[in-house]
């Protein structure tokens, strides 16, 4: 028999399951006791079997640039990632910060401006946000409630410091893996699953749809949540279904619903039906074609109305987007400690902020030590990795740096924590980082449900799942 | 329930249906023509050339190259993406349609699919000349009843399964006419008489019920008028009324929309006409005019249900 652990290389990395001497952390200690008594080709047999179930249950998703539209499945690794109960009441209380925090935020700058009349942070960052919605000036949102569903990213350094690298206050995905690893995961390891008992996961859509509902118009009582999406040949798809079938709402698409009289319908085969709660996972742009983009198909025709009329919640709410920007981020700690009165509990990653002249200058410098990240791309897309990069894509990056500056942010690359992954026949560490999701309703509601992506390639630290990333079942564990 | 929900389940449950009659007929034909001897190459081009107008492709039979004829047409009827009423054709469009209601579906019921359209897809011409047509058709066919099952066993039995029904059921009573639309009623040969039996899926319960009888009368009744066996034409047509009138709550025997309007009537008649009646007007006569009122029923169900134009 050739057991599954035997050397597990340690890299110059922080490394999740062992510490510098190579010795498992406590909290591994009885996955690394299993895994050395798991045979590899017996291993392997088990991944093969997990990826066609996985198939065949379609938990997949589509490539953009795939001019097929191929589904995929997210490669899943086997090999589970565990939070211990310490570290995870930290991620609680730091990410729980930060939502209330932005939420403050975005109320303030749709509203009274205070933020930017005491010139905390630069009213131009935000005015020049291409996120940020004049629609929703002077419109008070249902409750308060703008960010109904995050999913920040966190990192870790070296010294294991846990970062927030980003927000994600929009659309964030992801969540339809973490419910559909674990289940896979529980068949696999029985046994192990039984020794640890992480914090189960599967309340999560009951939890969410608590959230949805609060964000119903005063004086509805059992409001109809529905769930708008933009279709079949949208990336996150497979995971609309899941959420819609697990909260038992309508998954609708744009052409589902329309208004009358600003009021939101749903078209039935009993004619039509009122809906007070759309949860879309469609972006502010397509939202309605008579504000946004006039040759959207995805949205609905007077939604924005309806909205500002107050007789449909719409969750998260429109302009969000500007407290997710990448260049507001820089000032989000500043954003915490004006609105909340606290210092922050998980920092940001430094981050040069392109408008600056001098600290455009050490950018454009030092291309080859930064990772660039265009203010206006998410999920990987327009992104620079500064060591990888050839000299022409760096010159390329240079050049739109110089031209529009406020698009750009700068940061050095922080070295992503390693975690034990199963590469061909052996386990090597691979980065990961950590997304949880964060609720907003009648409370903050941090559920124990966090995705852990994984780069799959040696060396690589760009875990989207665009980009060759796979993902892990995460285990929170309880005290 | 959503329109557009609503319309995919009812094609969803049509091309899968489809997708099953067509493996059964393919299997039923292959096997019958693919003896080069025994069968003339011309009645094997006449057996292929009522095929293709059961499985709705156009082809000529006459230019169809390959091997062997039956090959040549198998494959066709099979692999063909030009035709939207191949095999391969009807699965995707069925998963297609399952993917856009894919949150209204059991999850029993979309592995099924699903995995009957990863089988079908994973499937080419030359892998299976390998060992023949037969046992891929048999997978098709089993898995696409198999669906049938697990929608019964897992979906609430109200709208969304009234949908399914409805397309399950009047894609069966079309097919059941477009295979009797092309039998030749001039031939009272045993042989023949056992293909249209086997074609739709008869021949057990029709020995069963008739007790060996050799009345060719007597097996063109049942796939007609019998009350109770589940491929006829009076049976299928029932199963869609009753399901248009749980739908809408109205009493059967009385109709609130045009669907139910032309549902009750063609029900009427079938309840009343008599077998001899349909073999004066001409047996192929009477089950092509019924295909004919079956798109009729298909498309009153579009307008009444799923509306092009946007409601209100």
């Amino acid at each position: 028999m050739q057991p599954l652990l035997d050397e597990y290389p340690l890299l110059d990395f922080f490394d999740e399951f062992a510490d510098e001497l190579g010795v498992p952390r406590a909290h591994y200690a009885g996955l690394a006791a299993t895994l050395r008594s798991i045979d590899i080709t017996e291993f392997r047999h088990r991944v093969d079997l997990v990826n066609s179930v996985l198939l065949q249950r379609g938990v997949t998703f589509t490539v953009y640039s795939d001019s097929r539209g191929t589904e995929r499945i997210l490669p899943f690794d086997l090999i589970p990632r565990i939070v211990p109960s310490g570290e995870w009441s930290l991620i609680k209380r730091g990410i729980a910060q930060r939502v209330m925090a932005l939420n403050a935020f975005l109320g303030d700058i749709y509203g009274p401006q205070r933020i930017l009349h005491e010139r905390r942070i630069p009213a131009e960052m935000v005015f020049s946000s291409k996120f940020y919605n004049r629609e929703m000036i002077g419109f008070r949102v249902p409750r308060d409630v703008y960010i109904h569903v995050s999913g920040c990213d966190l990192i870790r350094g070296r010294d294991g410091t846990y970062y927030v690298l980003e927000d994600n206050l929009r659309t964030p995905s992801g969540i339809s893996y973490v419910l559909e690893n674990r289940d896979v995961l529980k068949r696999s390891f029985p046994r192990l699953f039984e020794n640890y008992q992480p914090l189960p996961v599967d309340d999560y859509p009951r939890r969410l749809l608590d959230a949805l509902r609060h964000s119903a118009p005063a004086g509805v009582s059992d409001p109809v949540v529905v769930l708008l999406t933009p279709g079949i040949y949208n990336s996150a798809y497979f995971e609309h279904t899941v959420l819609a079938r697990r909260m038992g709402v309508e998954l609708v698409e744009g052409s589902d619903l329309l208004v009358h009289d600003n009021i939101v319908y749903m078209k039935t085969t009993k004619g039509l039906q009122r809906v007070d709660v759309i949860y879309r996972r469609i972006d502010d742009d397509y939202l309605d074609p008579l504000v946004f983009k006039a040759d959207s198909t995805l949205g609905v025709t007077g939604l924005m109305n309806a909205y500002r009329a107050g007789a449909v919640g719409i969750a998260n709410a429109v302009g969000t987007g500007v407290a997710d920007d990448k260049a507001i981020y820089p000032f989000v700690p500043e954003i915490i400690r004006f609105y909340l009165g606290e210092e922050p509990i998980l920092p940001n990653v430094p981050t040069y902020d392109c408008t600056d002249d001098p600290q455009r200058r050490y950018v454009t410098s030092h291309l080859d030590e930064l990772v660039v990240k265009n203010t206006n791309q998410s999920g990987g897309y327009g992104m620079l990795m500064g060591p990888s990069a050839s000299a022409a894509e760096r010159a390329r990056f240079k050049e739109a740096i110089e031209a529009s500056p406020r698009d750009f942010i700068a940061q050095p690359i922080i070295p992503l924590s390693c975690h034990p992954t199963i590469v061909g026949e052996t386990l090597a560490p691979r980065h990961i980082d950590l997304r949880p999701f964060v609720l907003l309703g009648d409370q903050v509601d941090v559920p124990p449900t966090a995705l852990t992506r994984v780069a799959l390639t040696d060396g690589s630290l760009v875990v989207n799942s665009s980009q060759g990333g796979g993902s892990k079942d995460t285990w929170v564990l309880d005290d | 329930m959503l329109s557009r929900v609503a319309e995919s389940l009812y094609w969803m449950s049509r091309n899968v249906e489809r997708a099953e009659t067509l493996a059964r007929i393919l299997d039923v034909n292959y096997n019958r023509t693919v003896d080069r001897n025994a069968a003339g190459r011309e009645r094997a081009a006449r057996i292929w050339r009522s095929v293709f107008d059961m499985a709705g492709i156009s082809a000529d039979v006459e230019l169809l190259e390959g091997a062997s004829l039956a090959s040549a047409a198998f494959e066709r009827c099979t692999f063909s993406t030009e035709y939207r009423t191949s095999i391969v054709s009807c699965i995707r469009i069925a998963r297609s349609n399952a993917l856009s209601v894919r949150a209204e579906l059991s999850t029993e019921v979309w592995e099924c699919l699903n995995g009957l359209y990863l089988f079908v897809e994973a499937q080419s011409p030359r892998s299976v000349a390998r060992e023949g047509p037969s046992s891929f058709l048999r997978s098709v066919r089993d898995t696409a009843q198999a669906f049938g099952g697990i929608v019964d066993a897992t979906v609430s039995h109200d709208d969304e399964w009234n949908f399914l029904q409805i397309g399950r059921y009047l894609e069966r009573a079309a097919m059941t006419a477009r295979i009797l639309r092309n039998h030749d009623f001039s031939d009272d040969s045993a042989h023949e008489w056992q293909r249209l039996l086997e074609m739709c899926c008869a021949s057990e319960p029709f020995a069963k019920a008739q007790r060996l009888s050799s009345d060719p009368n007597e097996a063109l009744a049942f796939l007609f008028l019998h009350r109770s066996f589940p491929r006829s034409i009076r049976f299928c047509t029932h199963e869609v009324d009753r399901a248009l009138h749980r739908i809408s709550e109205t009493a059967m025997g009385a109709y609130s929309n045009e669907a139910e309007r032309v549902t009750g009537r063609l029900q009427a008649m079938l309840d009343f006409v008599q077998i001899g009646e349909i073999l004066d007007e001409g047996g192929d006569r009477f089950a092509a005019r019924f295909a004919e009122r079956a798109d009729a029923i298909g498309s009153s169900i579009q307008s009444s249900y799923f509306p092009r134009v946007p409601v209100g």
